[in-house]
């Protein structure tokens, strides 16, 4: 039996994961039922029990949902902490690289946490009304995110279950021994480039947000993802690490640079996906797109606030750029 | 203008096991505005079963039940509860009151996610405990006061929201005969505001009081 499986925190993140993915495998069962017979116009005892079904799905969805929430920080956590046992991983880098499974599972895990939220939305916008109006679309949404949940689930078990203890990994040392770091900057950008990118789809997507134009807002925001994940690993990041050989966006999760990657990923990817979530709600359920721009707007601030202040503390105290 | 309209109403408690028990057999009921309707029968027929399902505490198993042009029947649980704080007030048998706090506290409860000032609620509290004559017991807490009086409390605070339709379930069955003249007492009282009122009670008083729109009677689940 592989070594990982006995530690602590694969052993809580498994659990969770099967209890959970066990209520929501029966709440898929049940969501089947419902829309296979749904009709508001009936008044009959077959629809008076789908009705209570309804509600029971829905609190047992909302809960677990939640707790998905919480499961993605604590992966990451897990993984991280794994390095420990795998030779040649000096951070979840190394981890996550450590067979096929983890870069799939963990781009998945975000998807499935996008498509949560918006079914969060989509069930708050129901249970406003009185005759649930949008029940069918968001069974519909979680029939869709069970499938990908089925398939997250059996990567999990996969990953965990493949990580060889005795084979080094390569972790970020490799990304050490390239003077520069810069050679995985996608479409052939160099450092400068991709830091004026930065800004400037920054700027664009505020712009975007604060003058209401949702299609844009949603896809200069996936852009500026796209764009601030390699800004934070090849630019910001050595700021973090004060290295500019330091390429990696799991160490600075680490309790020695005082957590700020939860706090700079956090603060990317809940903005992101509140400009996904808002735009596709005021797009399709004309929802009001316009009492969120302010928290909206906080957020991605936030977010370029934090990684610019590195830059220029760094340059404060040592009066050069890295 | 009807107040409660139910149409083809069933409610089967137990539904699809081997205790199943239909409490509600087909019931059609029409309450028209400012009636008092006394529903009576014996215990176990199905009066507060009725009564609970067009309070929106209960759900039908099948069936209609509009009241105020609200389609309570389909009410998920989140909208039941804003419908019952604005429309309805209940009077239990029991009371349903909290023994340790006092009567000026019970009967501004439901004003608390009212959303209205202090001052606002205070006045609507007032009004209420000075209709139902407990004005003068305020500060007291319920569990040193009588029956007559607990009574009187829990009309004050089914009152304070000014609640079109008023349900009362066996409201007299822990009062002697002097607090239940005082009851049916404010109970015109009430029905002169403008109020519709549904009674479940099996006392036959409530039967020969003038005040009295119609008693429908209730056997086994059904109307008679």
């Amino acid at each position: 039996m592989n070594e990982i499986l006995f530690s602590n925190e694969v052993i809580v993140y498994l659990l969770s994961e099967t209890i959970i993915y066990g209520l929501l495998f029966l709440s898929f069962i049940v969501s089947l039922g419902i829309l296979k017979s749904w009709n508001y116009e009936n008044f009959n005892q077959k629809q008076f029990i789908l009705e209570n079904r309804s509600y029971l799905v829905e609190s047992i969805l909302f809960f677990t949902l939640i707790l998905k929430v919480f499961l993605l920080p604590y992966f990451v956590y897990t993984i991280d902490n794994l390095s420990l046992l795998i030779p040649g991983a000096m951070c979840g880098a190394g981890v996550i690289e450590a067979n096929s499974y983890g870069n799939p599972l963990l781009i998945l895990k975000m998807i499935i946490l996008f498509l949560s939220g918006l079914w969060f939305s989509i069930n708050r916008l129901d249970l406003q009304k009185k005759s649930y109006p949008y029940l069918t679309i968001k069974l519909w949404l979680f029939v869709a995110i069970f499938f990908l949940l089925s398939i997250e689930y059996s990567l999990d078990i996969a990953y965990f279950t493949h990580i060889a203890t005795e084979t080094p990994v390569t972790c970020c040392s490799v990304l050490f021994s390239q003077v520069g770091g810069a050679n995985g900057l996608p479409l052939g950008l160099t450092l400068a480039k991709l830091v004026w990118l930065f800004y400037l789809v920054y700027i664009l997507l505020m712009l975007s947000i604060f003058l209401e134009k949702i299609l844009l807002s949603v896809f200069t925001s996936a852009l500026f993802a796209f764009i601030a994940y390699y800004a934070v690993v090849y630019f910001f990041g050595t700021y973090v690490y004060q290295l500019p050989t330091h390429n990696c966006p799991f160490c600075m999760l680490q309790s020695y640079y005082y957590y700020v990657g939860y706090l700079i990923w956090g603060l990317l990817f809940f903005s992101v996906y509140l400009i996904f979530n808002y735009g596709v709600m005021s797009y399709f359920f004309k929802t009001n797109f316009q009492k969120n721009k302010a928290m909206i707007l906080s957020l991605l601030t936030a977010f370029v606030f934090v990684c610019s202040a590195y830059v220029i503390l760094y340059y404060v105290r040592n009066g050069v750029f890295l | 203008m009807n107040v409660i309209t139910i149409e083809n109403m069933h409610k089967i408690y137990h539904e699809n096991s081997t205790e199943e028990f239909e409490v509600l057999k087909n019931i059609n009921l029409v309450v028209k505005k400012n009636e008092m309707v006394i529903v009576s029968g014996v215990s176990g027929s199905g009066k507060s079963t009725l009564l609970s399902l067009v309070a929106a505490l209960e759900k039908p198993s099948s069936g209609k039940i509009i009241v105020l042009e609200e389609l309570v029947s389909k009410l998920p649980d989140i909208h039941a509860s804003k419908y019952r704080a604005k429309h309805i007030g209940i009077i239990f048998q029991n009371f349903n009151l909290l023994e340790s706090l006092s009567v000026e506290t019970n009967v501004m409860a439901p004003l608390i996610h009212s959303g209205l000032t202090f001052s606002q609620i205070e006045e609507k509290v007032q009004y209420s405990m000075k209709l139902a004559s407990i004005e003068h017991k305020a500060t007291q807490e319920i569990r040193l006061l009588s029956g007559g009086e607990k009574q009187r409390c829990a009309i004050a605070r089914a009152l304070v929201h000014n609640p079109e339709l008023i349900l009362c379930d066996e409201p007299t069955a822990n009062l002697d005969k002097e607090n239940t003249l005082k009851f049916i007492s404010l109970l015109e009282t009430l029905q002169e505001l403008g109020k519709t009122i549904v009674i479940a009670t099996h006392d036959p008083l409530f039967d020969t009081l003038t005040c009295v729109s119609r008693v429908i009677k209730m056997e086994n689940g059904r109307i008679l």
